[in-house]
Parts: structure tokens; C-alpha cells; sequence
């Protein structure tokens, strides 16, 4: 019996000693190591990307190692993971989402009275810097053909007006249901009705609007196919849909730990606009091509944006 | 603005041509994944294997304590896995370590079951001959319940590893890799059929051949298949 005791003694030291310590060998690439900078993102193409053009930065201009933990449920996740020190680096948050999402607050369609929500919300609730946008937006967005476009002349949404009665719209299912910025809620802002309204799953709307199956659809701003079929993003000029500006945050103890994270997220401030994140969607979509690789070729084709400012001296590390 | 080199027109290609088209561009990325999958899952039955085998041995011991252990770790299984890892996350935080606790926890029950039914099942007769011959309880342990009952015992670890793979493949959505992030990563991409399949195919035969490797092993370990010199 003394034996057994011994076993089992050590069996549950074993598994203590593996339930706190660190990486197992074989894991080690990630999450556990002391000192590195883990930048945590959600699962689409588009924030799995900015999570690697984020560590790309990093690594270019810094001796510390960046890691990224994608595929996070969603955005509250990536948020309590942040506050609870399991990550470092938020890559991505949309204003409208952190908005209504993270700080629980009602929907500000205002973008600039948003963004300042946002800012002034994360650093009193959770003491976290939240960046100014990368240079694009990822919301909802009316789209047409090139050739309705210019047939008549539409930029801005209200410029449909005019032709809506004669017009179908496929719109995302979803949509039709929301309060505040759903159809609804856009009857009453744009005084005007399409023809027809079909709702559908969104992913099928670019190929309808393209195909002539629908005249104008709404889509999201920021898919790759909007560079692909060429098509036109209408202006949202009554400023019905709240603003979701793309920004990193990063807690301000993590800034003062590393300064040098402050000037890269600086750097990559208004860097990114929404044809080219358009384009690095279409690739990594259309290409089977890994997020990483198109943040990497993204950031060597742009220099990592050595030439902006604040000035930093890369390191040149991989 | 990108200009990579080499990219084909996959938009022609059929589903089967993409997943060989982005096996050949991924494959390191890919067989990295695999190994890390991999990892995580024996990682955690190991775990499980030492702690579990010992409680197996001494329930068998003290059968009044059986019912209670065997339904503990029962009560443990019914958990749905994304619930147990979401319950996990909350105290561990996220990352590779609490998918391996995940993994601990679902293969505590079939190999506890297993080494427990496995010694229960040593041939009394075969006890008594031992204890005749003067062995000590260690020596009963070691020499003759263990040998008789590791083909059984066995069979458990097969059943956890199993779980374990399928286990895994959800540790993605907190952020601990493998070959979830594969099969993540196409659900997300607006194509992205082909690599649900890059990933999903290696899980499946990464469980497929586990299972069979550990059942060829379970035969060999079986004290009757064993020729009499």
C-alpha cells in the first residue's frame, strides 16, 4: 500500500506540476512563452490577416517575438482575454461592435462621437489604449454594377432614390430583422423603397448583384469579391449605418512594458484603406493562400511602411 | 499592389484540384498543424493514462468506491466539449494547456473504466496460485493483474485517444492550434470547401490510424493470443 500511495503521489504531482507550468515540448512555439507579445484576433480572413501584419511590425522593428492566437470566438472574447492577461495585443476591433459589444452602450452612428465613445470607454472600463483606424471601415455597404453606376450616375445612396421603385435589392437576412440600423430602420432615414427586397444569405450577394440577378445589394465593405467584379461601393451619406472603423488596442500596462508597440501601432494608423484590404481578402480567398503570407507579402510591398511616421529603425529580425 | 507570384486561376479548378493545389502551397503549415494536433491530444491522455490507471487499480481494490469514481467521471463526460471548454477557459485562461486539461478530463472515464474492468476480470484462481507462491501485493500488481489486464487496458486508451483527436479539433477557438485553425480558416473564407478539407481530412486519418495502430497493440498485449513457447 505504501507503493501505491507513492504512485499516486506522484502522479498528482505530475499533472500540478503540467497543469501550471509551462509549454510542453513539442507546444512550446506560442502562447506560454515569458516575453513575448501575444496578438489576439477573431476568425475571419480579414482579422486573422491583420493579426499577422500586426506581428510582421513587430518583428521587423522590435528584438521581442510576436505570436498570434486567432480563431477567438468573438470580439468580447478576444476583450476578456486581454483584460485577464492571457494576450497582449487586441489586432482588431470595430467601433460599432466594441461599442455595442464590449462596453454595452446603444449604437452612435456619429463616427467621430463613436470613435471617442470607444476611446474614452476602453481606457475607463478596462485601461485600454484604443488606436485610431487602420484606414478603412468594415460595414455595410450598398453595391452595384460598374455599368448601373455610371448609367446613372449613383455615388452616394440617396442617388438611388430616383430609380429605386424599379430596382431589386438582395439584402442580408439578418438585415431585415435588425433594430436600429435594419430595414426598417432605413425606410424611415432614406424615404425610399426597392421594388423588391430578397433577403439572403450574405455571402451570395456579390455574385447575385454581378450576375444582373439583383440590382443592388448589400454586402459587407471590406469583401475581397467588391474588388474582384469590379463593383461600386455607394456612399452612405446620411450616415445611417454606425461606423465599424477597423483599430488595434493594446492595454496601456503592455505600452509602458513595451514602448515600442506604441510608435508601430502608430505607424500602421490610416495605413491600410479599404481597396487594400479588399484585395488581401480576394487573394487569401480566391487563392487558398495563408493569412500569414498575404500579411507578409502585404507588409514587403509596402516596406513596412518604413518611410512613415514615427520614424523607427528596423532591426530587420523575421 | 500584391504581386505574388505563381497564383493560378483556382476560381476554374474543382474542389479536389484546390486541395491539392493548397496542400503543395501549405504543406509545412500543414503537417506543422498536424503534429501540434497531435501533441495535444497524446499530451493529454498520457496525463490522464497516469493519473487514471492508478485509480483503476485501486477502485478494483475497493469496489464500494467503483460506483462513485466511475460516476464522477461519467458525470464529467456528458459535458458537451465546447462547454467544458469555455467552463475551463474561464479559470485557466485560454491556450494550448487547458485544451490538454480538456482532453484529461474526457479520457479520465475510459480508462479508468477499462483498468477497472480489466483487473476485476483476473482469473481468482489465477490470484490464488500467485498468492500461493508467496507474492507480495506489489508483485500481484505488477506481475500478474497488470500483464492480464493491459490488453483491456489498452482498449481505453484507444477509446480516449479517439476522443481526444476529435477533442482537439475545437481547442482552435481558444486560440491552441492544430488542425482546427485549418478547417476554422476555410468555414471563414468565402471558398473555402477545399480547406475544410486540408483539415479535415488529416484529423480523420490521424483518428483512423490511432485507432487502428493502438488496436493492433491491444491484440499483441492480449495474454491469450500469446503462443506457449
Amino acid at each position: 500500500m505504501r507503493l501505491k500511495k507513492r504512485v499516486k503521489v506522484a502522479a498528482l504531482a505530475s499533472t500540478a506540476v503540467f497543469m501550471t507550468a509551462c509549454s510542453l515540448p513539442g507546444l512550446g512555439a506560442g502562447l506560454t512563452e515569458e516575453g513575448n507579445i501575444r496578438i489576439a484576433t477573431q476568425s475571419s480572413t480579414e482579422m486573422v490577416i491583420l493579426g499577422y501584419i500586426v506581428q510582421g511590425m513587430v518583428n521587423h522593428y522590435s528584438e521581442i517575438n510576436a505570436d498570434v492566437i486567432q480563431n477567438l470566438g468573438s470580439s468580447t472574447m478576444v476583450n476578456q482575454a486581454i483584460v485577464q492577461g492571457d494576450a497582449d495585443v487586441a489586432a482588431v476591433s470595430y467601433t460599432g461592435t466594441a461599442l455595442t459589444g464590449e462596453l454595452g452602450m446603444d449604437p452612435i452612428t456619429d463616427p467621430d462621437e463613436a470613435r471617442e465613445a470607444v476611446t474614452d470607454g476602453f481606457e475607463e472600463q478596462f485601461n485600454i489604449k484604443y488606436y485610431p483606424s487602420y484606414g478603412f471601415e468594415n460595414t455595410y455597404a450598398f453595391l452595384v454594377t460598374q455599368e448601373l453606376a455610371e448609367e446613372h450616375d449613383l455615388v452616394n445612396v440617396s442617388d438611388l432614390e430616383s430609380i429605386a421603385e424599379e430596382l431589386t435589392a438582395g439584402v442580408d437576412n439578418s438585415w431585415m430583422e435588425r433594430e436600429g440600423d435594419g430595414y426598417r430602420a432605413f425606410l424611415d432615414t432614406y424615404q425610399f423603397d426597392f421594388e423588391t427586397v430578397y433577403p439572403m444569405q450574405v455571402g451570395l450577394v456579390y455574385d447575385a448583384v454581378q450576375s444582373g440577378d439583383m440590382d443592388v445589394v448589400l454586402g459587407y465593405s471590406t469583401d475581397g469579391r467588391i474588388a474582384s467584379y469590379d463593383l461600386v461601393l455607394l456612399e452612405d451619406d446620411l450616415n445611417f449605418f454606425p461606423p465599424y472603423d477597423a483599430s488595434p488596442s493594446v492595454p496601456f500596462e503592455i505600452l509602458e512594458e513595451h514602448p515600442i508597440l506604441d510608435d508601430i501601432l502608430a505607424k500602421l494608423e490610416g495605413a491600410i484603406d479599404t481597396d487594400m484590404m479588399q484585395e488581401m481578402n480576394y487573394i487569401a480567398d480566391e487563392y487558398l493562400l495563408e493569412p500569414a503570407t498575404v500579411a507578409r507579402e502585404f507588409l514587403e510591398a509596402n516596406n513596412f511602411f518604413e518611410d512613415s511616421e514615427p520614424y523607427l529603425e528596423p532591426v530587420g529580425g523575421e | 499592389m500584391l504581386n505574388i507570384e505563381g497564383l493560378d486561376e483556382l476560381t476554374q479548378m474543382n474542389t479536389l484540384q484546390q486541395l491539392i493545389y493548397y496542400v503543395q502551397q501549405n504543406g509545412s503549415y500543414l503537417w506543422e498543424q498536424f503534429l501540434r494536433h497531435f501533441l495535444i491530444s497524446i499530451y493529454g491522455v498520457l496525463f490522464a493514462a497516469i493519473v487514471a490507471i492508478p485509480i483503476g487499480f485501486y477502485i478494483a481494490r475497493h469496489s464500494k468506491l467503483a460506483d462513485w469514481v466511475v460516476g464522477a467521471a461519467n458525470v464529467i463526460q456528458t459535458i458537451p466539449s465546447l462547454a467544458m471548454l469555455s467552463l475551463l477557459m474561464l479559470g485557466f485562461g485560454i491556450g494550448v494547456n487547458t485544451v490538454i486539461i480538456t482532453v484529461f478530463l474526457y479520457s479520465l472515464l475510459p480508462i479508468i473504466k477499462n483498468t477497472y474492468a480489466g483487473v476485476k476480470n483476473v482469473d481468482n484462481a489465477l490470484m490464488d496460485a500467485a498468492k500461493g507462491m508467496g507474492m507480495t501485493r506489489w508483485q500481484l500488481t505488477y506481475k500478474v493483474e497488470l500483464p492480464m489486464a493491459l490488453s483491456v487496458i489498452m482498449a481505453g486508451l484507444r477509446n480516449a485517444l479517439v476522443v481526444a483527436i476529435g477533442v482537439t479539433a475545437i481547442g482552435t477557438f481558444i486560440g491552441a492550434g492544430g488542425l482546427g485553425d485549418i478547417i476554422q480558416r476555410g468555414v471563414n473564407a468565402s471558398e473555402g470547401g477545399a480547406i475544410i478539407l486540408a483539415g479535415a481530412i488529416p484529423t480523420a486519418l490521424m483518428a483512423v490510424t490511432a485507432d487502428l495502430v493502438l488496436a493492433w497493440l491491444e491484440k499483441r498485449l492480449d495474454p491469450s493470443s500469446h503462443k506457449r513457447r
